[in-house]
Formats: C-alpha cells, sequence, structure tokens
C-alpha cells in the first residue's frame, strides 16, 4: 500500500515548525504570517499550554478557530488575551527575559543566522525589490532566549552575504560577537526550517549545521539550493510528512482563506516500508 | 563611542519641546472639537514630522490621514512604526519625502519613489521607533536598549553604541523622538480631550505625550461627567491635546477593534489599485472627490456597507462590554 500526499512548501515549514514547539513556553511572533500559523498549529494539536505576545501588545490571546480572514487586522488575533498593552510593554518582557522563543520570517539568511528582511538588489538606495522592514524581528531576534527562522530552500535565500542585514543572528560568528553589540548574552538563533531541512548552530563555531532532512529530500538536494556550505551533523534526524490532521487543522482553522500557506505544491508518495519518493514539485514561485 | 548608525534623524530638543508645551499648550478644559479640515489646516505644516498610532487596517487615523492627503500637504517625515500602507498611501499622494521604517507594506510606489529620489527611507525597527516617542515622552534626549546593535539596521539608523559608564558593556543608545504631529484616532473621547483607547495598541500614550501637536479623531464624543466616573479608563489627559475630531468610522477601511471589522474589499480596491498604477483614481475617487471623512462615508461607502461592517464584528467582550 502506498499512499500519496500533496501539500506546499509553506505547510512543510509550518508544520515543522509546529512540531519544535516546546510546551510551557513563551513565544514572540510578528502579528501576521507564518509564524504566527506555526505557533496557532502548535496549540491547537500539539503544546496547547505555550502563550504568545504579539508586537501590538496583546499577551496570551486565545484566537477563535476557524480563524476569521485577515486576521492582522481582526479583534480575533487578541481575543480572550490575559492583557492588551503596547508595543513598549512587550519588548520590555522579552528584554526581562520572559521571552522563550522568537519565532520570524527572514527573506535572506546567511552561514551565522543573520537575516534580512529589507531589501535585495544591489544597493540600498536601487533595490531590486524593497521590503516592509525589519519591523520587530531585530529586537524579537536580539532580546528572545532562542530564536527561529522560516525560510524556503533556496539559493538566492541562504546567501554568502546577505544584502543587508536587517536583524542579528550570531554576527561574525566570533566569541561574544552579540554581546560586544549590546545584545544580552546566551541568546541567538536555534534553529531555520525550510520545506526541504532543519538547521541548527554548531555550538563552537556558530555556523549553521544541517540536522533533519525532509523524507524525500537528500544533503545534495538540500546544499545545492544554498550559496554556502553548512555543517552537517553527524546523524541527521528523518522530518515527518505534514500529517493529515495537521493539514487539515491548518487549511481549515488556522489559516482557513490560505493567505499564507500558498506557495509551491509539493506531492510525495509513501511506499510499503516507509520510503518517501518525490513525485512532482513546482518550480520555485516568485519572491513572496 | 564604539559605533554610530550613519542615518539622519530628528534631533532631540528637551527644551525646545518644554518651551513649546509652556508656550502653546492650552492647560484649561475647552473644548477642542473642530472638523477635520480646521484640524489639519491649524496643526499640520508642510515639512512636519507626523506619527500616528496603528496603521490602515487597525485602529488607525484613517480620516486625518486623508485630510492630510487632500489638503496636499507636503514634505512631510512620517515614523512608520507598525505601517501598513499608510505610508504607501501618502507618498502616493507626494506628501512625504523621509520615512524612518519599522515595518511597512511595499510596494512599486515607495520603491519607484525610493529609486526616483523622491522618498528617502531611514532604517529603524517598530520597537525601536516605539521607543524613541517612548523618550520623547518622557523629556529625556536619549534612551539605552539592547538591540539593534551590530545589523546594517543600526547603521542605518541614528542610533550609537557606547560602552555602559555603570556596567561597562556595550549598549545601544537611541535618540529621543518628538514628532511635531501626532495623529491618534481612539475609542472615546471628551470634547477636552481626555481619551479613552480599548484594545492592544502599538504606542497610542507614548504617540501622543511625544508630540508638540496632538490631534485625536474619535469614534465617540462622551461628556466630561462619563470622562470623571471612570478615570482608570483615560490614556491621555486633555492637556497634551490640541485637537479633537468626532470621526465615526475614522479607522475605515481598517477595523477599529469592538465596535466594525475592515473593509477587505476596499483593501483590495487599494491593492490593485497600486500594482495597476491607478492609485491617482483612488486617490480622486477617496478622498479628493469629496470633502470630508463623512462625505465619503454617506456618498462612497454607503449605509448598507458600515452596518455589515458593524454587524461583522461579533467581539465585544474587553472593549464595550
Amino acid at each position: 500500500m502506498s499512499e500519496v500526499r500533496t501539500f506546499t512548501d509553506m505547510e512543510q515549514i509550518i508544520c515543522t515548525t509546529a512540531r519544535l514547539m516546546e510546551e510551557d513556553k513563551l513565544y514572540f511572533v510578528a502579528i501576521g504570517g507564518p509564524p504566527l500559523l506555526a505557533v496557532l498549529l502548535a496549540k491547537r494539536l500539539y503544546t496547547p499550554e505555550i502563550a504568545y505576545v504579539v508586537e501590538d501588545g496583546t499577551i496570551a490571546p486565545q484566537v477563535p478557530l476557524p480563524a476569521p480572514p485577515f486576521l492582522v487586522a481582526a479583534s480575533g488575533s487578541s481575543y480572550r488575551a490575559v492583557a492588551w498593552t503596547d508595543m513598549n510593554t512587550v519588548d520590555f518582557h522579552a528584554a526581562l527575559g520572559y521571552i522563550d522563543y522568537g519565532v520570524l520570517a527572514a527573506v535572506q539568511v546567511d552561514e551565522y543566522g543573520n537575516f534580512n528582511s529589507t531589501f535585495i538588489g544591489p544597493a540600498y538606495e536601487r533595490p531590486a525589490r524593497r521590503f516592509g522592514g525589519p519591523g520587530g524581528a531585530n529586537e524579537i531576534a536580539s532580546l528572545c532566549w532562542r530564536t527561529i527562522l522560516m525560510t524556503r530552500q533556496q539559493g538566492r535565500k541562504f546567501v554568502r552575504k546577505l544584502d543587508f542585514m536587517s536583524s542579528p543572528g550570531f554576527l561574525d560568528g566570533s566569541v561574544g560577537a552579540r554581546e560586544r553589540a549590546g545584545l544580552p548574552s546566551e541568546t541567538g538563533p536555534w534553529r531555520v526550517v525550510t520545506e526541504t531541512a532543519v538547521f541548527d548552530f554548531d555550538a563552537d563555531s556558530r555556523r549553521m549545521r544541517l540536522r533533519g532532512l525532509a523524507p524525500w529530500a537528500t544533503v545534495d538536494d538540500v546544499v545545492a539550493q544554498m550559496e554556502f556550505k553548512p555543517l552537517i551533523a553527524p546523524k541527521l534526524e528523518t522530518l515527518e510528512l505534514p500529517s493529515e490532521e495537521e493539514l487539515g487543522a491548518l487549511r481549515a482553522e488556522v489559516d482557513p482563506t490560505g493567505r499564507t500557506i500558498r506557495g509551491r505544491w509539493i506531492t510525495v508518495e509513501e511506499e510499503a516500508g516507509g520510503h518517501v519518493r518525490l513525485v512532482q514539485q513546482d518550480a520555485p514561485a516568485g519572491e513572496g | 563611542m564604539l559605533a554610530a548608525g550613519a542615518g539622519v534623524f530628528k534631533p532631540p530638543d528637551p527644551d525646545g519641546f518644554r518651551r513649546h508645551v509652556r508656550d502653546h499648550k492650552e492647560r484649561r478644559l475647552v473644548s477642542k472639537l473642530m472638523s477635520e479640515r480646521e484640524a489639519v489646516e491649524r496643526f499640520v505644516e508642510d515639512g512636519d514630522y507626523v506619527s500616528y498610532d496603528c496603521n490602515l487596517w487597525n485602529r488607525g487615523p484613517a480620516a486625518l490621514m486623508r485630510e492630510i492627503i487632500r489638503q496636499r500637504k507636503r514634505d512631510l517625515w512620517i515614523a512608520a512604526k507598525f505601517t501598513a500602507h499608510d505610508a504607501t498611501l501618502l507618498v502616493a499622494a507626494g506628501c512625504v519625502s523621509r520615512i524612518d521604517v519599522g515595518w511597512m507594506e511595499v510596494g512599486r510606489v515607495i520603491q519607484e519613489a525610493q529609486v526616483a529620489g523622491r522618498v528617502q527611507l531611514f532604517e529603524w525597527s517598530n520597537g525601536a521607533l516605539a521607543y524613541r516617542h517612548l523618550a520623547g515622552a518622557l523629556g529625556v534626549p536619549f534612551l539605552p536598549l539592547r538591540y539593534l546593535g551590530g545589523t546594517g539596521t543600526f547603521h542605518g539608523s541614528g542610533a550609537k553604541l557606547i560602552e555602559d559608564p555603570f556596567t561597562g558593556q556595550a549598549v545601544c543608545l537611541v535618540p529621543a523622538l518628538n514628532p511635531d504631529v501626532a495623529l491618534v484616532h481612539v475609542n472615546q473621547c471628551d470634547e477636552f480631550g481626555n481619551a479613552r483607547v480599548f484594545g492592544a495598541g502599538i504606542a497610542p500614550v507614548e504617540t501622543a505625550m511625544a508630540s508638540r501637536k496632538v490631534i485625536l479623531s474619535a469614534e465617540e464624543i462622551v461628556a466630561g461627567d462619563e470622562i470623571r466616573r471612570h478615570p482608570q479608563q483615560t490614556r491621555i489627559p486633555y492637556y497634551a491635546v490640541d485637537a479633537v475630531v468626532h470621526a465615526p468610522f475614522g479607522g475605515y477601511p481598517g477595523s477599529v477593534p469592538g465596535l466594525y471589522r475592515a473593509d477587505v474589499q476596499h483593501l483590495m480596491e487599494f491593492a490593485a489599485a497600486q500594482v495597476q498604477g491607478t492609485i491617482e483614481a483612488y486617490l480622486d475617487k477617496w478622498v479628493f472627490s469629496v470633502s470630508s471623512n463623512q462625505e465619503m462615508l454617506e456618498q462612497r461607502v454607503g449605509q448598507a456597507k458600515l452596518d455589515e461592517l458593524r454587524a461583522q464584528e461579533t467581539i465585544r467582550e474587553g472593549y464595550y462590554e
């Protein structure tokens, strides 16, 4: 018996991220997008007791599911919070060390986990494409104990040199680099999640290290989609496929309008004995 | 000093701010109710630094922004702390030449304006901008924080990295921001400017208190007596406020939580106008061809749509209950 499953690259990224969540911890997410969906999915299926703060000052909301359309502009996003505060207040809570994990999306990331959400192109004044800016990512990636980054596995995203460093990873990778830049000690990037891989960071060199692979992907597949060569963990874990339960919750409850989970379709076939074969995947879509 | 960003910033001037307060702020309880036209004519000048709370998706001062566009204000400098397409709208209308960026929706309008040199961007973050407003609201020239350092954002900002004289560790300093004008859309307000803001917000109090001139638009004007019965709910006191504009649906097309939902169709119309290069027609329809927010609501939105947006907002708990 074999089973065929079809999902988007973004669904795989969100499901993998949701499974990384640690129960009973506090999270900081941007107000919308994949990081919020990952936290909502984790709360729905795996870690119901995690809580999160949002940049607008909302603390520990209970978003009604199915989520309302255009959640960022809907009162549902802050429904039944324990407190409605403001941006400075939740940033102070992160500065005090209350927030365990920041979850963020990145346009480009380098081998030390520094990332870009400002622009791509040859020069600041002449961007090939300008993006919204760091938003809250700079403070979240600086002040939370650990940062989880979400991005697609593409060479133009895993770059040797960022077009612009919006937010900090381990900076130049040297010992104490973050502290010398004025950031709190013992903080930094923890995982980078893509549709085909999960990375962590080597404790000594602070370089990005491949630690998990999607069951249909090889190390070469992943490295081919990176400008720099990551370290490779001695033992690679095999990532789960998105389950029917996860996809159901994601599509019907967490992102029922499908705004965020859209992406490149991937079809795999799970054969008897657990081998997973890639049947089809679309070419990478344009930047988005 | 260990490092300094190269970005231009509005220089802090705490004594100048105090003198402005001494000489221009009304201490008496007097009515400041006026039309949005009068408020913007009197309190927004070309070249001003304008800061607003929230955005065009959520409890933003949309009616006041449209009035600024209608009056063709020029050369404004804005703080895009957690901005939706507000900056795009103001840039498309030719009102804005400088933007301090935290986060903003960016499409072809801002990108083309930047490349053509019509608008300059300066890099901060949402938090750094909210915090700069806090410094401005505290009356101090700067505040320390523990982020920005080491990044391109730092280098594009006006922040400085110094050795902290107390711990000896590196710490980042950001200059206080005292905007010329604050625009804040509030749920309730009395005629004097005592204001209530319900729900989470970005920095309504810091934005108002840091700014020399403060324009509030309010969904509802309540009696001064009502304010005094629930003083705990007052977030902004009257003496900080220069103008109070009664603006029901003043956040349209965004939502005001507890009152009405965002008009998603309108937001899509704007998104399409940007992509298709027809923002001039959009501005003509929604701003220039009507004389006020009220007229726009009556002639362009219509009562049926307004009723629908109110009906869609099913959550009142925490705001009005």
